[in-house]
């Protein structure tokens, strides 16, 4: 028996069994964004495909797998949407220039030695690949706040019909700042887990607070923790202002 | 403008006066820390391409070699002031190779000069990347700052008290001989969930119902995790791939997932217990079968973004590798099993910790609600 197999089958049983029909398709719709990433995979694969154009792509379909087919196409998902989108460029842009200057591209002189066997002129450009890691792996986080925000936006909305623009923008984000915490929180454990391995590589050898710093992967791992922190950070401004805008617009039009 | 003013008290001034010495001291401190460095740094002044050639490797991956002339300026040690020279081959892709541009900071290894007055020569070692990390922190505290004002300043403070706890809690297992690591992560887990979960909700029996639910929650995952490698052996994962290993894999890999679906499990473990006393705090009289089924409906709601955040969080990491595989000619379910085995594995023991925290959440919350209804 695989251990995945059997864990797969496990968390399957698990949300069923709590979440009845929203569980099943929760657990379908994790099937589903793991397929998309590994099509992502194979398009990149290809050098003559734009890493950085099918990552968009590919953080367009997850979004509209995590909004669309969890929670239906209304207004408060499609404003989660578009706020997941914006977030996603402007965040991205400003991964691109990190990496770029901080030329944590590739792989690090710890990982090369197991590497000797290969190939690495494979004609894709890691630099690029490196936003790519790091904007994939804040999608999830990024939906979910884009998603918590403009939901209790539109009730604020429907049970003050004559609140202002402004007013609910202030909502939105006293509602963004108080999933601020636990956000990162999720985010930071989950890097610190997934980078054990290479914290005890640092302590076992001993490196000096000028090695570890100065490295390319624990400047990679920084970077990545950094980006995903701002990235739930700037995705709160961004949802209530364009909640607010669609919600206020529209009931504005109706009058 | 005065309005807004009066608005700042004395403590909020000082938090501002301490970022902003903290912010200019440190980039400055950054900038000219050369001399704390027994390596010397290079500091480039000139970069030219001399050659550029066109390669294609056995698998049909094409791709293009360019060398560099670099010349730059030593900023520290017993050469300072100097010119050296430099070579440097990169490739288009950048797998395990830099262009460098003018301005920028290298460690190096110097050879000795042909004459005296002559320019020195060496190779690159590393680049100077410290004040990059410092820019970027720098970026992500005034961003939370900015934007989430009291709770951004707290996520910051967690932030930095978890790290410093994980890094001691790694101190004590590298020098304790035959230190179990699971109970250090064990340790580490509690003292992360309780400072967490208080710093954000402070002491009240909402945060106690939230730590005693996420204790339980990690457990479980780890205890079905562990279930699930014991009854198949371990088949399927691929540890091969684990890097960084000067410790045994099994154990390294358990602990990091304890850790690594402590925050989401702590994430739902607080959105039970609030919305559990909420509905409490609204209506005392509340029925327990009333309480309980709000919760599943709420849990309904959270697991499948929860599990979808870990997932990528997880599986991002190993794209390059992945690829790298690929490209190399290696079919597709074997690069798919050597380099995102562990990664998946952690990412479903994870949602397991996710998804059985919902009910553990809920009876437990709805525990402290009892206790607090008795003692009135």
């Amino acid at each position: 028996m695989n251990v995945l197999i059997l864990l797969a089958v496990m968390l399957c049983m698990a949300m069923v069994m709590i979440g009845g029909k929203k569980g099943a398709i929760s657990f379908l719709s994790l099937f589903i964004n793991f397929l998309v990433l590994l099509f992502t995979v194979y398009m990149i694969a290809n050098s003559d495909n734009d890493p950085i154009l099918w990552v968009i792509v590919a953080c367009v379909i997850i979004s509209c797998v995590n909004l669309f087919f969890i929670n239906g196409i209304n207004s408060t998902t499609i404003a989660a949407f578009l706020s997941t989108v914006i977030t996603m460029v402007v965040l991205l842009f400003f991964i691109l220039i990190m990496t770029d200057t901080t030329m944590i591209n590739g792989f690090g002189e710890e990982e090369l030695d197991e590497l000797s066997l290969f190939s690495l002129y494979i004609g894709i450009s890691f630099i690029e690949l490196a936003a790519a890691v790091i904007i994939i792996s804040t999608i999830g986080a990024i939906t979910d706040i884009s998603i918590s925000i403009t939901s209790p936006m539109r009730e604020v909305h429907l049970h003050n019909p004559g609140i202002s623009r402004r007013e609910l923008v202030h909502a939105g984000f006293a509602i963004g700042r108080d999933l601020l915490g636990t956000s990162t929180n999720t985010l930071f454990f989950a890097f610190f887990g997934s980078y054990l391995g290479l914290l005890i590589w640092f302590k076992d050898l001993s490196y000096s607070l000028g090695d570890i710093v100065n490295s390319k992967i624990f400047a990679a791992e920084m970077i990545t923790i950094l980006c995903a922190g701002i990235g739930i950070a700037l995705v709160i401004p961004i949802a209530s202002w364009i909640t607010a805008y669609l919600l206020i617009r529209k009931s504005g039009s109706a009058e | 403008m005065k309005q807004r003013f009066k608005n700042i008290s004395v403590l909020q001034f000082s938090i501002y006066a301490v970022l902003l010495i903290g912010f200019i001291g440190s980039l400055y401190f950054i900038n000219h820390n050369h001399g704390f460095y027994d390596q010397p740094i290079v500091k480039i002044t000139a970069a030219t391409v001399e050659e550029t050639q066109e390669l294609t490797d056995i698998y049909g991956n094409e791709d293009v070699l360019y060398t560099q002339q670099l010349e730059g300026k030593i900023q520290n040690g017993e050469y300072k002031g100097r010119t050296i020279e430099l070579d440097n081959e990169y490739s288009l892709s950048g797998a395990d190779d830099h262009e460098y541009r003018t301005g920028q900071d290298l460690f190096v290894f110097i050879e000795e000069a042909a004459g005296e007055g002559a320019a020195l020569s060496g190779t690159i070692d590393n680049v100077k990347r410290d004040q990059y990390i410092l820019a970027i922190t720098w970026i992500f505290i005034f961003v939370l700052l900015v934007i989430g004002k009291k709770q951004g300043f707290y996520s910051i403070v967690s932030l930095a008290l978890n790290a410093v706890i994980l890094s001691y809690a790694l101190d004590i297992y590298i020098r304790t001989e035959n230190a179990s690591l699971l109970l250090i992560a064990a340790v580490s887990v509690l003292l992360f969930t309780v400072t967490s979960l208080l710093l954000v909700n402070g002491f009240n029996e909402k945060t106690y119902a939230a730590i005693v639910s996420t204790m339980l929650g990690v457990f479980a995952a780890l205890l079905l995790a562990y279930f699930a490698i014991w009854t198949s052996g371990g088949n399927g994962l691929n540890y091969e791939e684990m890097q960084f290993l000067s410790r045994p894999y099994e154990v390294v890999f358990l602990a990091g997932l304890f850790i690594g679906s402590l925050g989401a499990v702590m994430d739902v473990g607080i959105t039970m217990s609030a919305s559990i006393f909420t509905l409490y705090e609204k209506n005392p009289e509340i029925s327990i079968e009333a309480m309980k089924t709000s919760g599943i409906e709420i849990g309904k709601d959270i697991m499948g973004t929860m599990a979808n955040i870990l997932f990528f969080v997880y599986i991002s990491g190993s794209i390059p590798m992945l690829l790298l595989y690929l490209s190399n000619g290696a079919a597709w379910p074997f690069s798919f099993s050597i380099t995102l085995s562990l990664e998946i594995a952690r990412a479903l023991a994870g949602g397991l910790g996710i998804v059985l925290t919902i009910p553990i959440g809920i009876y437990t919350s709805i525990f402290f609600v009892k206790r607090k209804r008795a003692a009135q």
